[in-house]
């Protein structure tokens, strides 16, 4: 029953905007969450009292105790309904879970293979733009990259997803708006109910133009999938809006961090023309290693600093004081994801950029930035594969830079990306 | 927080309608909309109508306008987006006579290209009131459902007289059913209310709220000057004085913080002195003065009077000759305490200076007395005159020159939704010189969308009930002015709803318009013979509307029909109001005031 979205203001005007901007600033900038995160592991009492786990103890301990604090936090920004990530454990989790691995399992086979094709097309559409005309990376080249490496996700029946029912399959601006549309109801997972009413609203519109798109080529899905009918929509649509947009914002988020490390940069950079344009795509070791600093850029802007769990009952949690943190029932909790992947107990030289670093017994922290435990993002291994296809894409491409003279380069919307423009130098 | 009202009432006008689309009521276009509207289910009125081109513009084609009045907190951009990239395709339909030769081949080129054209020619309401508001059209068929069901079960037990006279028991009975009944499984959440009608509903939290904003403006204004002072003397106590530029600089910016501290802290206290004044004048003295009151019911009365009489006229005429310098000189006096304080100070030393305490009280107690007497004689003139005969309240002018015709396709239009929300659209033009009228226009609406959000929030605009999506726009670059409503009942006991229920507002909405000669639109549309004009004000909120026969006959005048219509509510305000205090009455908990409601919304 459709009768939650479209809930009106309970807020006093100008409150909402107040604490939205806040929010979105932080996102925008990881270092002052980073600040904020330091305190909140020095003092981890303070941390307790706030209903919040900063230290990476403290954020794993949580994140592994899904009845104790459930995922359900993340059904109210669910705008296309309910899925996987916003589910408590049981019958239709499993189910939905098991579909959702057969799903990403074919990923296995055409990655990174794929990927590398995507990209090798578009390295080459890009290649002959001069300096002086610039580009925005996401919806000219990350966007495209990671809709092609994912398209065996909805095997044959993708580019009639992307095209509606009645669309033309040959219409590459319907294929876009396709894309425009997951994108926002992906960001309302990211901007949360603190969201203006405006972008609750327009991911609501997306939402339900989504679910109308999938009821229309239902059939094609199941036909790709090979599956009875009746958890198609809500999976198809789960997986059209969680995997897509999410992948894409992270690449754009690593590149914006690498762009801010110019010697990183020049290294990468260094070591791509050493190995040519051939050898980038073969060369085992080079891969790993831009594989490293995609997970390292990540790790200094993960595109979910902040997570929220419920608390469905009363409980205590492990803050790293002297004394646990009481946590009412009823209650919500934040977790610090950003502060848990710099606590210096956990990595060392926390603060330094070392994509090469041994994290000897706290291997699984490295992949923080996608959940941990059981609820952890199992497509993470594949969005990995997909950037670092994409970043070796740009490290063979001309310089780049992020675009002058043409107003602002990176374009926000909300606490999200929307534009990055970027040129060659 | 008023564009977010504005912004729920859209009109797209779109000029050179070349009329070869087929906008018949059962053609594949209309229908394709009705079935798109509803899909989308968040526009909750919609209507199309044929504006004609002013007599002075160069194309003579109509203009093909699409109001729209959807769901809060909707951009107009996405609402657009959402209907035209629909993949029904039924806005391309609508609107593809505007592309001659057929337009792009790609289905998402023409969209880009129609959503261009459409949010060039989108404007959101200038001003606007909403009655049922904080409700999606899902959320009013689902209460409309569970009023009826609550009807029917009520009527099954009363038949069934298991509980006689017991009204508690009969109400919790039925709560007992609607619990139990998986059907209304989403009314166990209380009906979601925005903050004016929930936490800000009271006149406490309206207040606080004024005052919230105040103190953190006067919070800002302190820190802008405190700040670079408290571093500045961080700075010399550690390393000795700085430039002194620098030292300028900081001296200029505070010394601008604490003026602006200054004159917010006086503005305030104005504000609190002419409150007190109209309260004084308005509230007080009326209460305990007999004769004060008459005097001011009967200024009222004579400066509303629709006619011009002797006594509106001279109530006017002495209006502007003591009443308006009167007012200039309290509102000189509040200027002079904000900005130039020391004027006043100088003045009370000098007052000081000259007489003694004695002498000044005695002087002020001496005007009152004045003041008392000269009233007391205007009084008693008025009271003779009023005795003496009919003569000086006797109108010296004709009202309406002629009588009132409906153009028959208005008629139509009416006839169509004599059981639905009805509908009007009135078109007008802007006074010269435009831009000033339309400041006033724009000024006037923000003021009564800003009463209307914070104040009516319960579906009644002063006291006028039955207002679905009211809403004005200035269109033509601030030519011509729209107005679009979806009401209840008639547009008779519409526009006197209006006249009668809010007054001031209405006139203020109107005042500014005039009805130029134009053409009609299509065959079989009205057109203006004769050019009008609002009927005339008093000091600019009085009399208009209350010329009835004037203000009406204007307003049909005026009025163009619609040529298609969507309604996604399909009930009355008070329908709307009673199913949702239903929903709450019957879900809440039990008590006197609930199992009321519940009577209420069975019986009624």
């Amino acid at each position: 029953m459709k009768i939650t979205p479209g809930m009106p203001d309970a807020l006093p005007p100008g409150l909402r905007n107040l604490f939205y901007g806040i929010f979105c600033w932080a996102n925008r900038h990881p270092g002052a969450l980073r600040a904020v995160g330091v305190m909140l592991r020095r003092w981890p009492f303070v941390a307790g009292w706030l209903g919040m786990a900063a230290r990476a103890s403290a954020v794993k301990a949580v994140l592994t105790r899904p009845n104790s604090f459930s995922n359900t936090a993340h059904a109210a920004n669910l705008s296309a309904g309910d899925y996987l990530i916003g589910m408590d454990p049981g019958a239709t989790y499993t189910a939905d879970k098991i579909l959702l691995d057969d799903r990403l399992a074919v990923l296995k086979a055409t990655l990174p293979a794929a990927a590398d094709l995507a990209v090798q097309a578009y390295v080459k559409a890009l290649q002959p733009l001069g300096a002086d005309k610039s580009f925005d990376l996401i919806e000219d080249y990350l966007m495209w990259i990671v809709f092609r490496a994912m398209y065996p996700l909805f095997g044959p029946a993708t580019d009639r997803v992307a095209a509606g029912a009645t669309g033309s399959l040959n219409d590459p601006g319907l294929q876009r708006q396709y894309l425009l549309e997951i994108r926002y109801v992906a960001g309302q997972l990211l901007a949360g109910s603190s969201a203006t009413l405006r972008v609750q609203r327009r991911a609501e519109l997306n939402a339900d133009a989504l679910k109308s798109r999938i009821a229309g080529v239902r059939t094609d899905i199941q036909n790709a999938w090979s599956l009875p009918g009746h958890n198609i929509d809500r999976n198809a649509i789960g997986l059209a809006w969680i995997s897509h947009p999410v992948t894409v914002q992270s690449g754009a988020l690593a590149v914006q961090e690498l762009l801010g490390r110019p010697n990183v940069h020049k290294a990468l950079r260094e070591e791509a023309r050493r190995l040519g344009d051939p050898g980038v795509w073969q060369c085992a070791k080079f891969r790993a290693s831009v594989r490293d600093h995609v997970l390292e850029l990540m790790r200094f802007r993960p595109i979910f600093p902040l997570l929220a769990r419920d608390v469905p009952r009363a409980t205590e949690f492990e803050t790293g004081a002297r004394h646990n943190a009481t946590c009412p029932a009823g209650g919500k909790m934040a977790i610090w994801g950003i502060a848990a992947l710099f606590d210096p107990e956990a990595v060392e030289n926390s603060r330094q950029f070392c994509p090469a670093r041994n994290w000897g017994n706290q291997a699984d922290l490295r992949w923080m930035m996608f959940g941990y435990g059981t609820r952890q993002c199992p497509a993470m291994v594949y969005a990995v594969e997909i950037l670092t296809s994409a970043l070796i894409g740009l490290l063979i491409l001309p310089e780049l830079q992020l675009a002058r003279g043409e107003g602002k380069a990176i374009t926000y919307d909300g606490p999200l990306m929307s534009q990055m423009r970027v040129s060659f130098i | 927080m008023l564009e977010m009202v504005r912004q729920q009432m859209i009109c797209i006008v779109v000029p050179g309608w070349d009329g070869t689309t087929d906008l018949s009521e059962s053609g594949s276009v209309c229908t394709g909309l009705d079935a798109l509207l509803k899909d989308v289910a968040v526009v909750q009125f919609a209507s199309i109508a044929l504006l004609p081109a002013r007599a002075d513009a160069k194309d003579p084609r109509p203009s093909l306008m699409l109001e729209l009045a959807i769901e809060e907190g909707i951009a107009p951009y996405d609402i657009v987006y959402r209907l035209v990239y629909h993949p029904s395709g039924a806005m391309w339909s609508l609107y593809s006579s505007f592309w001659p030769g057929g337009g792009p081949p790609l289905q998402s080129a023409r969209n880009d290209q129609l959503q261009g054209k459409l949010m060039e020619g989108l404007t959101i309401a200038e001003g606007g009131f909403i009655g049922a508001r904080d409700r999606t059209a899902r959320q009013i068929e689902k209460e409309q459902d569970l009023l009826q069901w609550t009807r029917d079960q009520a009527r099954a037990m009363k038949a069934a007289k298991l509980y006689g006279d017991d009204r508690a028991a009969f109400a919790l009975a039925l709560a007992q059913r609607a619990f139990k009944n998986p059907r209304f499984d989403w009314a166990l959440d209380p009906a979601p209310r925005s903050y004016w009608r929930e936490k800000g509903a009271s006149i406490g939290a309206k207040i606080g709220y004024v005052l919230a904003l105040f103190v953190l403006w006067l919070a800002a204004v302190w820190l802008i000057g405190a700040v670079p002072r408290g571093l500045l003397g961080v700075y010399t106590w550690l390393f000795g004085a700085p430039y002194s530029g620098v030292q300028a600089v900081v001296d200029a910016v505070s010394k601008v913080s604490g003026w602006v501290l200054g004159v917010s802290i006086r503005s305030l206290f104005a504000l609190l002195g002419l409150g007190v004044l109209a309260v004084f004048f308005l509230l007080a003295l009326p209460a305990v003065s007999k004769s004060w009151r008459r005097w001011l019911k009967s200024v009222g009365r004579e400066l509303d009077r629709p006619t011009e009489t002797w006594s509106s006229w001279s109530t006017y005429w002495v209006g502007w000759i003591v009443g308006v310098p009167t007012v200039l000189a309290v509102v000189a006096c509040a200027l002079v305490f904000i900005f130039c304080p020391g004027t006043i100070v100088d003045a009370y030393h000098a007052l000081t200076a000259k007489f003694l305490g004695w002498q000044i009280i005695a002087f002020i107690i001496l005007a009152i007395v004045a003041l008392i007497c000269v009233f007391g004689v205007l009084s008693r003139i008025d009271q003779q005159l009023a005795a003496a005969g009919n003569w000086f309240f006797h109108p010296y002018e004709d009202d309406v020159p002629r009588a009132q015709q409906v153009d028959t396709s208005i008629d139509h239009c009416e006839g169509l939704v004599v059981r639905e929300t009805a509908h009007m659209f009135s078109l007008t033009d802007i006074r010269s010189p435009n831009g000033w009228s339309a400041f006033w226009i724009r000024a006037s609406l923000r003021i009564v969308t800003l009463f209307g959000r914070v104040f009516f929030t319960e579906g009644r605009l002063g006291d006028a009930p039955g207002i679905h999506f009211g809403h004005w726009h200035i269109i033509e670059k601030g030519r011509r002015y729209l107005f679009c409503s979806n009401y209840d009942g008639s547009f008779g006991g519409y526009l006197d709803d209006f006249i009668n229920g809010a007054t001031i507002g209405t006139t203020l909405a109107w005042r500014w318009t005039t009805l130029k000669r134009r053409g009609s639109a299509a065959i079989g549309q009205p057109a203006v013979e004769e050019p009008r004009s609002f009927p005339p004000t008093r000091f600019i909120v009085f009399r208009g509307v209350k010329c009835e026969l004037k203000f009406k006959s204007y307003a049909r005048d005026s009025m163009l029909p619609h040529v298609f219509r969507f309604d996604a509510r399909k009930e009355t305000v008070d329908g709307i109001n009673l199913a949702t205090s239903l929903r709450d009455a019957l879900f809440g908990e039990r008590n006197d005031s609930n199992d009321d409601q519940i009577m209420r919304a069975i019986e009624s």
